[in-house]
């Protein structure tokens, strides 16, 4: 017997499916063309759960991030977002390992430890002006690499987190499992420093998106399809490890 | 620094050597290309004249040096065969109008811009890549990728790819939403276009 709090998602569920696109037929290749490309075959509900998150962006997140930036002067934005860089770059290093790339793995290994020590805890980039140069990856990264395809099946939008894939949603857990900060240490006081590094991690992306995100806004003609087109191509790109090495500077502008 | 020169002095060879065959497409031709449509863009935006001239002379350089059809076909990808004679003429119009206000709207933010190439390297069938890094006082550098085409027989800029995002699949990608949105009308293109031409025309007069 299904009890009705089990109904309501089954429900929901059905909703879901029946508001699926569906597969253009064979006989009209270039829309399914087009509906390969656009990979979002959830898209309605894609699109409602970017709406709250759209919400929450500008009610809560984008405020943050407004407030970390006039509050905090630009030399020390700049010596944090150091130090939860270098605190990524354990997680990267397995990872890269994962993906058969040891030369990459010894370098951020030495990379880690250079910042950690020259660099003060990582407040400054010491390696990077030694020629070792940021690198980021991700479990969804070397699930792509093992799949040996950089696409990472269809485009998903998580409530709070955002744009995704059906890949990278599920490398997420595997992520934080792989990061030895989940691990490291116990007690109220840990918790609350992990706690803090993960909301300043956050918000210190979304004031680096302010800018470009703005742009983005005022340029496009849909929003939505905007940031998943670019989701995409970004992701693609660090599958690939294409991406330039992003140095971050101590006097800039803003 | 030596890598400009060599590229300027090939594109000027290539220039002088303009024969009705084009032989010039080589990765120095469009690093040459580039290098000469930057500077000319870079003068007229850093210049004092009125804005609705600045905007004209930018019109010019655009139009001469970005396949402006080209792109805005392939943009609409699949929609374009199935557009009218004057739904083409329509979007055709709003599109080259749309790239250029997207410009004159920020030209008060685009002012002091420095440039270098720094790459040119071949990407087959599709023409040249150009990397390029462009810079605002005080803030870090971008780097813009200009895909060079020698189909036509002369370097036309037909993608622009910044920090590894192509501009015209993304484009493409939100157009075809509209549509579809719109019922699979090209006129609910047309529309989002007009409106957001205006836009960008009231930005234009705000900031400018």
């Amino acid at each position: 017997m299904l009890r009705p709090r089990l109904l309501a998602p089954v429900f929901g569920l059905a909703l879901l499916v029946a508001g699926c696109a569906t597969v253009p037929p064979e006989t009209d290749p270039e829309a399914r063309a087009e509906y390969f490309e656009r990979n979002d075959p959830l898209e309605p509900l894609n699109r409602a759960v970017f709406a709250f998150n759209e919400a929450f962006d500008h009610l809560l997140f984008r405020p943050a991030a407004e407030a970390y930036r006039i509050l905090i002067p630009r030399p020390l934005r700049t010596g944090i977002g150091n130090v939860l860089d270098n605190l990524l770059v354990p997680k990267t290093a397995a990872n890269q390992l994962l993906q058969g790339k040891p030369k990459e793995a010894a370098g951020s290994a030495a990379r880690f430890i250079v910042n950690a020590t020259l660099g003060v805890f990582g407040i400054f980039d010491v390696a990077s002006e030694l020629g070792l140069e940021p690198r980021f990856e991700d479990f969804g990264q070397t699930l792509a690499v093992w799949a040996g395809t950089t696409h990472g099946g269809p485009y998903l939008v998580l409530p709070i987190l955002g744009p995704s894939t059906l890949r990278d949603t599920f490398a997420l857990p595997f992520d934080v499992a792989m990061d030895p900060w989940t691990w490291v240490g116990q007690g109220d006081q840990v918790q609350r420093l992990r706690m803090g590094r993960t909301v300043t991690q956050a918000i210190d992306a979304r004031e680096q998106f302010i800018e470009p995100g703005d742009a983005l806004r005022a340029q496009s003609l849909d929003f939505y399809a905007a940031l998943r087109a670019v989701y995409l191509q970004r992701r693609e790109r660090d599958i690939r490890d294409e991406g330039r090495p992003q140095v971050r500077r101590f006097f800039d502008a803003r | 620094m030596r890598v400009h020169r060599r590229g300027l002095l090939a594109g000027l060879a290539g220039v002088l050597a303009v024969a009705p065959t084009a032989r010039a497409n080589t990765p120095d031709a469009a690093a040459a290309f580039i290098e000469s449509r930057g500077t000319a863009l870079k003068q007229v935006l850093d210049s004092d004249a009125p804005l609705a001239e600045k905007r004209e002379r930018v019109a010019d350089i655009l139009r001469e040096a970005v396949d402006v059809r080209g792109v805005a076909q392939f943009v609409l990808g699949r929609h374009w065969r199935t557009a009218n004679e004057a739904e083409r003429a329509e979007y055709l119009r709003l599109f080259e109008a749309t790239l250029i206000r997207n410009l004159s709207a920020r030209f008060g933010e685009l002012r002091g811009l420095r440039f270098t190439v720094s790459r040119s390297q071949p990407r087959g069938e599709e023409g040249v890549l150009v990397t390029t890094m462009v810079e605002q006082p005080g803030q870090a550098p971008v780097q813009l990728d200009w895909l060079v085409s020698f189909a036509s027989g002369r370097p036309l800029i037909v993608d622009l790819i910044a920090e590894g995002t192509s501009l015209r699949i993304t484009q493409r990608s939100e157009y075809s939403a509209v549509i579809q949105r719109g019922g699979g009308r090209i006129g609910a293109l047309l529309d989002a276009m007009r409106r957001q031409l205006s836009t960008l025309e009231q930005r234009e007069l705000a900031q400018n």
